[in-house]
């Protein structure tokens, strides 16, 4: 009798885990809890732009220095990695720690090959920003009609 | 009581609506010893002009805006024009005027010193 009760309280335990997931998955822009950028949400969020020309993404990296970055591209093989170090001070006790730490690596097919020796990277305000020209080959071009 | 309601819905339709500004919660820490209390938070893509801080009533409030002027097309879009928004209680014993802020990198840094009162003392025992 022991051992079943125990097992249908794990099962809503797992139900109520899952639940929290999900909750979590449409709460992006959550209230309460804000969001963890540590091992929670393994990587920073990152918007991706097409503009003729150019690929443009965006990563939300607070906290991070340039050095602290590292990007890699191959043909349209993108990686993003970095880390990011505890900044507890010395001395001071703790109430609260809800900004993640630790390292993330993301990686991206992008739509089409990128120019690797064109790339821009900006970093300002806590916000990576990428521009990517497309390789020659990928770009648009304009078809005159005879 | 049914015109009480049609007080409120006029009220509701004279507003000009505006695309409304998604708010999100800065994720903080917080650290405390014996002169200070040190809060930091999470607001990349936030300029220094959009960003204060308010205290007020022992009510310490944030607020940052930022804003993408993004081109082209989006593939994808997991973050976007946000306002974040949090509030504190702080306690009475905060230096209101010796309040340092500074943001780098997206994150603001809030120095909160504690006045010269609330300060622990230690207290000597004198032998009777």
């Amino acid at each position: 009798m022991y051992t079943r009760l125990s097992d249908i309280d794990r099962l809503f335990g797992n139900m109520s885990l899952l639940q929290k997931r999900l909750n979590n998955l449409y709460d992006d822009y959550g209230r309460s809890s804000g969001y963890k950028w540590g091992f929670e949400h393994t990587s920073p969020r990152t918007n991706l732009y097409e503009n003729g020309d150019n690929f443009e993404l965006k990563a939300e990296v607070p906290g991070l220095a340039k050095e602290d970055l590292n990007v890699k591209i191959q043909g349209n093989y993108l990686e993003i990695s970095g880390t990011r170090g505890s900044e507890t001070p010395e001395g001071y006790k703790t109430h609260k720690i809800e900004r993640g730490t630790g390292s993330f690596s993301r990686s991206f097919t992008l739509p089409a090959d990128i120019d690797s020796s064109k790339v821009e990277a900006t970093l300002k305000d806590g916000v990576l920003y990428l521009v990517l020209p497309k390789h020659e080959a990928a770009k648009p071009k304009k078809i005159s009609i005879n | 009581m049914s015109e009480k309601k049609d007080i409120v819905k006029k009220q509701d339709a004279a507003v000009e609506k505006t695309r409304a500004l998604i708010s999100a919660t800065p994720a903080v820490d917080i650290y405390e010893n014996d002169n200070e209390i040190l809060l930091h938070a999470d607001m990349p893509g936030v300029a220094k002009e959009d960003v204060s801080v308010n205290i007020d009533n022992g009510t310490l409030s944030l607020s940052g805006i930022r804003r993408f002027d993004s081109k082209g097309v989006f593939a994808w879009e997991e973050f976007s024009d946000v306002e974040y928004i949090r509030s504190f209680s702080v306690p009475q014993t905060i230096d209101v005027e010796k309040v340092k802020a500074e943001l780098k990198d997206g994150v603001l840094k809030l120095h909160l010193p504690k006045s010269e009162a609330a300060k622990p003392r230690m207290i000597e025992i004198k032998a009777a």
